[in-house]
């Protein structure tokens, strides 16, 4: 069998070579100018409700609230746009088409509100990334096939991953330093100093509760329970992709009456018009092995 | 749809398109003030008190230091409809951040975090900055409360000539070494964005390279699609991006934790406060007080007693940051850089201006008229849910010595000159 199958999945496709170069134009129109764009507006918009500030601001990125939320809020979206990519058309990139969206509506916003608008250094307001947990979260739904497996183990990696990755970009910010008598961060201090009208310190949720007390791994006690929530999350919102994600069509049966079809991929094959017939002076196809 | 339709849609169009340019071109000045009254007066005269604020000096060059002090008061008439001052701020009102704050200080106790204050404590704050954007910027102390939102102090300019591109910010770590936090950590930050964003376009691509949808969507609708599409050359990329990333994620930990031996959690504490308290040797009760709407003024009847060895005058009464003086007030406590706009010099008249004799008590009928009382949006305090005012009275003796008190109490409306 061959590495690639691209030439025997065209050829089951049935499209003539024209059907073909369509398809590719139709894939290029619908994937970057609606579905990606699409999925990174929206995403923006609802990362930024559930968790902007733990991203905007580099001195709420705290061992326990940033680590949990982060990984929470950013496999909702990834979960239900994975539902729709795997299912209809077998493709593995759903978390990560959902992150790189997400990350370039942060960048936008980075360049354009916070530098070039509000005057804030892009480092101060440096945002987190989830790319690499993205690629887990995908490569594990390729290998194992299963939304259930992905959601254990994929999620699982997705969320303990979210802070060593983070690591290299933010442990500059937790360097020590004294200013008027007082130990602070490097990233408190530059909260301090960056003015923020709108944003007092006392906003900041900064290790409130009790998950620091087991025995000082903050990081991973609280790592470990957002991975938790994070599966709960992904299974509810790999459901809310099949709600939103439904295929089906209304069909006026003999006697005039219309009902719900769940079967909409096979809209426009050979087997939909054997089944539900042709337009006037189209002729019925004949399929191999059946008359 | 016809021509005519068509057209008429474009006109429309054109007509919307060309208003929008124009509302860009025209009216889309910079905001240079915080919305501080659109605050309602309640809110402003019964809350943080603010006095003897100070922008020092008004003019600066970009990486200049400059101070912003003053005094306030935390009043005793605390409204019910805002929450206690448990947990606060004292924080700047700026547009963005023209100035980096480098100490703040409350009573002399650093407040970099958010701490609580008691009512009826006085709090001198000082708050060192310096110059970042260049520009005439509208600078205000302000008091964040949780709960209850930022209370802005008086507003006043500061300007700031020179380069932003020039403006450094260095602090010195505990480690050792200087970092600038206008700069500190950007480059990695960037490089591991890419890093990563260019992996998952990587991934992306991978797929985008072969037919993505309609075919592929044909393919799985028929029996057997399924598996056809499990295409070994996807199942090698994804153990290959799978290796690649544990392998990048591990390596830039460990080398990172290795950089940075040293580090602390973010800090969040709260800073205690000592307050102090307002010194007078003049005790006052309010007895009356109206709000003459058409004349635009607040009149007073207080009974006020001296307890002092010294006979004083009353020279200011301030509130919501704005001040209204007589000739004693100007002669004993005029700033000339405190902004114009929110002060009025013979704003303060007094039916008997003698002095209060020691151990006098006598009724006096204060008068605080001006057209700031409508400018500044305190005669909205005729809607507000709590009809009462508070603010301070200063006195001096001929020595120069000041007295303050804090007052409040209900006010009554007086909508028309025949009412009142």
């Amino acid at each position: 069998m061959a590495l690639f199958r691209t030439a025997e999945i065209i050829k089951a496709s049935k499209l003539p070579p024209e059907g073909v170069k369509l398809s590719r134009m139709i894939d290029a129109i619908y994937f970057i100018p609606i579905a990606y764009f699409g999925v990174f507006a929206t995403f923006h918009m609802h990362f930024d409700l559930l968790a902007g500030d733990w991203d905007f601001w580099i001195d709420w990125k705290d061992r326990q609230f940033w680590v949990t939320v982060t990984p929470i809020v950013e496999v909702m979206y990834p979960g239900a746009i994975m539902y729709y990519f795997w299912t209809f058309y077998r493709q593995p990139f759903g978390a990560t088409l959902s992150i790189t969206g997400l990350l370039v509506g942060k960048w936008i916003t980075i360049v354009l509100a916070w530098y070039w608008w509000a005057n804030f250094p892009a480092n101060f307001v440096m945002p987190a990334t989830m790319v690499s947990s993205a690629l887990i979260l995908d490569c594990t739904l390729l290998l194992t096939r299963s939304w259930m497996l992905t959601a254990i183990f994929g999620v699982w990696a997705f969320a303990m991953m979210f802070n060593p990755s983070n690591y290299p970009l933010f442990a500059y910010s937790h360097q020590p330093v004294v200013v008027d008598g007082q130990l602070l961060s490097l990233a408190d201090y530059m909260g301090f100093t960056f003015v923020r009208t709108g944003t007092p310190e006392y906003i900041r949720i900064i290790e409130v509760g009790s998950l620091r007390t087991f025995g000082g791994h903050t990081v991973w006690i609280s790592a470990f329970f957002s991975a938790f929530i994070s599966m709960l999350m992904f299974t509810i919102w790999w459901q809310v992709g099949h709600f939103v994600g439904q295929s089906f069509f209304w069909v006026k049966g003999k006697r005039g009456v219309r009902y719900r079809k769940n079967d909409i991929m096979i809209v426009g094959t050979d087997e939909y018009a054997l089944r539900h017939g042709t337009l006037p002076g189209v002729p019925a196809p004949v399929l191999e092995g059946k008359s | 749809m016809n021509t005519k339709n068509i057209l008429k849609f474009c006109v429309i169009g054109s007509v919307g398109v060309a208003t929008l340019g124009l509302t860009l071109v025209f009216n889309a000045s910079p905001a240079v003030a915080h919305g501080e009254r659109s605050q309602e007066p309640f809110l402003r005269m019964r809350t943080a008190q603010w006095y003897d604020t100070r922008w020092n000096p008004g003019k600066t060059a970009v990486n200049d230091e400059a101070m912003l002090s003053g005094k306030m008061h935390i009043a005793e008439d605390w409204p019910r409809a805002v929450v206690r001052p448990t947990r606060t701020f004292i924080n700047v009102g700026s547009p963005s951040s023209v100035f980096t704050r480098l100490s703040s200080k409350v009573n002399g106790t650093p407040m970099f975090t958010s701490g609580p204050m008691e009512l009826g404590g006085d709090y001198e704050y000082v708050i060192k900055l310096r110059a970042r954007l260049p520009g005439h910027h509208h600078i205000h102390p302000m008091l964040a409360v949780n709960g209850a939102g930022p209370i802005a102090g008086p507003g006043g300019w500061m300007d700031i000539t020179g380069n932003h591109k020039d403006f450094t910010n260095p602090i010195k770590l505990l480690v050792g070494g200087t970092v600038d936090t206008e700069t500190a950590g950007l480059a990695q930050g960037i490089f591991w964005h890419i890093l990563w964003g260019g992996l998952g376009f990587l991934w992306i691509g991978w797929f985008m390279v072969r037919p993505m949808f309609l075919i592929r969507a044909r393919v799985l609708a028929q029996e057997g699609g399924d598996e056809l599409m499990n295409d070994p050359a996807d199942r090698v990329a994804a153990y290959v991006m799978l290796g690649v990333c544990f392998t990048i994620i591990a390596i830039g930990f460990f080398v990172t934790d290795s950089q940075y031996p040293y580090t602390v959690p973010l800090q969040a504490g709260a800073p205690l406060i000592k307050p102090t308290h307002l010194q007078s040797d003049l005790t006052m009760k309010v007895l009356a007080a109206d709000y003459d709407v058409p004349g635009r003024a607040l009149r007073m009847t207080l009974t006020v007693t001296n307890n002092g060895e010294t006979p004083l005058r009353i020279g200011e009464f301030t509130t919501a940051g704005i001040r209204f003086l007589n000739k004693v007030g100007v002669a004993n406590n005029m700033d000339p850089n405190y902004p114009a706009e929110i002060m009025a010099l013979d704003g303060l008249n007094m039916e008997d201006d003698s002095p209060i004799l020691p151990g006098e008590t006598k009724d006096i009928k204060i008068d605080s008229r001006d057209s700031l009382w409508e400018f500044q949006r305190l005669m909205d305090l005729v809607h507000d849910p709590e009809q009462r005012f508070g603010g301070l009275v200063m006195s001096w003796d001929d020595s120069g010595n000041r007295h303050i008190n804090s007052i409040s109490g209900p006010v009554i409306p007086v909508f028309t000159r025949a009412q009142g």
